[in-house]
């Protein structure tokens, strides 16, 4: 499903101030599989993320998701990829304060311009599976923390993708909240989405549906 | 030295397009002599990302520049209001010995400029990227005869002394004239005519039986015939003067600016034509240069024979 071959990232501040993000990493991914990256800021964890959604491209190696060699897709062709194919959840949720619930969560189907009908069996289908239709008319800048949350992980699945990254999911959640996460996270592998999650938070480690636990350190994985 | 605005603007627009595509250029032969899409090294992704940039200059220096050859035009026009002797662009043209072939060098590029432009489009609708590597080594051939565009002009806007006599067009386009156009004059009107027409007619039996080699073959020709027979014989109807040839003064406003649309329909429909032929697209996009291309031909052939037909129905002659 997703592979990672040789990948080395680096970040080029100036000549004398190189980053280097990831070095000769190999990783495989299975479809439907929930992959839990953790390690310290700066271990390479989003560099990760960011790589599998074609969101960067790696100095040297290769991205592979469904035999489709992402890394080297032009960038008309990886938006085409990530609007198709992952849903995005955010540590800071990158919602729109000024709309509402409804409004947040149909965005990602706006470049599809679908009919009428499937917007709202969409929209209906992902409310009411994280609990937050009775907000569809709320202002983002009026919710909790929490139903911030909800709302981001409905927006990331409203397209029905089939690859769920989380990054940093609950660092801005308390415990019950983030337990609630959890929760949904495990809804979503139930329903065999491919999931990769970078965190440092403990409440994801030792968890009976996470199918691997990989350490990161200084760009290598462990 | 002839300095007006408009001149200034070309010359600032000159610069700016030479440091630009001289960036272009670099970037375009490192990318010409090392791409592999295949490779997943450094060096590659690498070009991969100066390929966005030095697509993205040579892009829109080229946008810019096609319809900059219009506004070429109407500064020739202009500044021959400050030229003794001159009545239009063509006096202008004629001022200097590097005129006509700058003129030329314009039109030549002008079809290669949008021709990169469509290159590249048809590119960036694939994955693999299929004509990379031909867009950027036609940019590096291409790069050549944009420099020397931009070498040309400077040195025909330097060159022009504007208290030199320069002749008009009356005396430039006409049979008695020793200007190289002239012999185009001695060339037998009805068979020029015919020539025209039955181009036309074969560009349409192209279209039908979906040949794209001999459709943009046709449309080579068309572009040749139109401008011989705009000069010999559609341009006396425009200007109702049957000894009147300059491909210029329908630019002005006392026409209309009509000029501007009949080189703006022959060159749409010529070029798409050609397109049609040069480039392996779709057979989608294909079909739909195609019917361009045939629309504004057929837009131009029908403009054209309006001012006869008009000139007809009022005089009962022809000239």
């Amino acid at each position: 499903m997703i592979e990672l071959k040789n990948i080395t990232k680096k970040y080029e501040i100036n000549k004398n101030n190189v980053v280097i993000a990831l070095q000769d990493i190999n990783l495989n991914i299975k479809e439907g599989e929930l992959v839990v990256l953790k390690g310290a800021s700066g271990s390479g964890k989003s560099s990760v993320l960011s790589l599998i959604a074609a969101l960067s491209k790696p100095t040297s190696g290769e991205v592979i998701v469904d035999a489709k060699h992402i890394s080297k897709l032009p960038d008309n062709f990886a938006s085409e990829y990530r609007r198709d194919n992952i849903g995005f959840v955010f540590q800071k949720y990158n919602l729109i304060p000024s709309l509402s619930v409804r409004e947040n969560i149909l965005l990602p189907l706006v470049p599809l311009n679908p009919d009428a009908d499937e917007v709202h069996e969409k929209l209906q289908r992902v409310m009411e599976m994280f609990k937050i239709s009775h907000k569809a008319d709320a202002i983002i800048k009026n919710l909790s923390g929490g139903e911030q949350q909800r709302v981001a992980i409905a927006r990331a699945n409203v397209n029905n993708p089939k690859i769920i990254i989380a990054d940093e999911p609950t660092a801005n959640l308390d415990e019950k909240l983030s337990l609630h996460f959890i929760e949904m996270l495990r809804e979503l592998k139930a329903l065999n989405k491919t999931i990769v999650v970078a965190t440092h938070d403990p409440l994801f480690f030792g968890l009976d549906f996470v199918d691997r636990e990989i350490e990161m350190h200084n760009g290598k994985l462990v | 030295m002839i300095l007006t605005p408009e001149v200034l603007a070309i010359f600032i627009l000159n610069a700016l397009f030479a440091f630009f595509g001289i960036i272009a250029f670099v970037l375009s032969v490192k990318i010409y002599l090392k791409w592999n899409l295949n490779s997943v090294s450094k060096s590659q992704y690498k070009l991969e990302k100066q390929s966005y940039l030095a697509a993205t200059i040579i892009k829109y220096i080229f946008i810019i520049k096609v319809p900059l050859f219009l506004f070429f035009v109407f500064t020739l026009d202009k500044i021959s209001n400050v030229l003794t002797g001159a009545m239009c662009g063509a006096g202008v043209v004629d001022a200097t010995e590097y005129g006509i072939p700058l003129f030329i060098l314009k039109i030549i590029n002008l079809y290669i400029f949008a021709y990169w432009i469509v290159l590249h489009n048809e590119d960036m609708k694939h994955e693999n990227q299929p004509f990379t590597k031909q867009k950027f080594g036609f940019f590096i051939l291409a790069f050549f005869l944009f420099m020397a565009e931009l070498i040309l002009e400077g040195i025909m806007f330097g060159s022009i002394e504007i208290d030199k006599m320069v002749s008009c067009c009356g005396s430039l386009y006409s049979s008695s004239s020793t200007s190289a156009i002239s012999s185009i004059f001695a060339l037998d009107t009805t068979l020029l005519i015919s020539i025209f027409y039955g181009v036309f007619l074969l560009m349409i039996f192209f279209y039908f039986i979906k040949n794209r080699y001999l459709f943009a073959i046709s449309n080579a020709f068309f572009v040749i015939i139109s401008l011989v027979t705009l000069i010999v014989f559609f341009g006396t109807y425009i200007y109702k003067l049957p000894s009147h040839h300059c491909p210029f003064c329908f630019l002005q406003s006392d026409y209309y600016f009509v000029g501007y649309i009949i080189y703006a329909l022959l060159f749409i429909g010529t070029f798409y034509g050609l397109v049609v032929g040069f480039i392996e697209s779709a057979k989608e996009d294909r079909d739909q240069n195609y019917k361009i291309s045939l629309i504004f031909n057929t837009l131009y052939v029908i403009l054209l024979s309006s001012f006869v037909t008009i000139y007809f129905i009022e005089n009962g002659v022809f000239l």
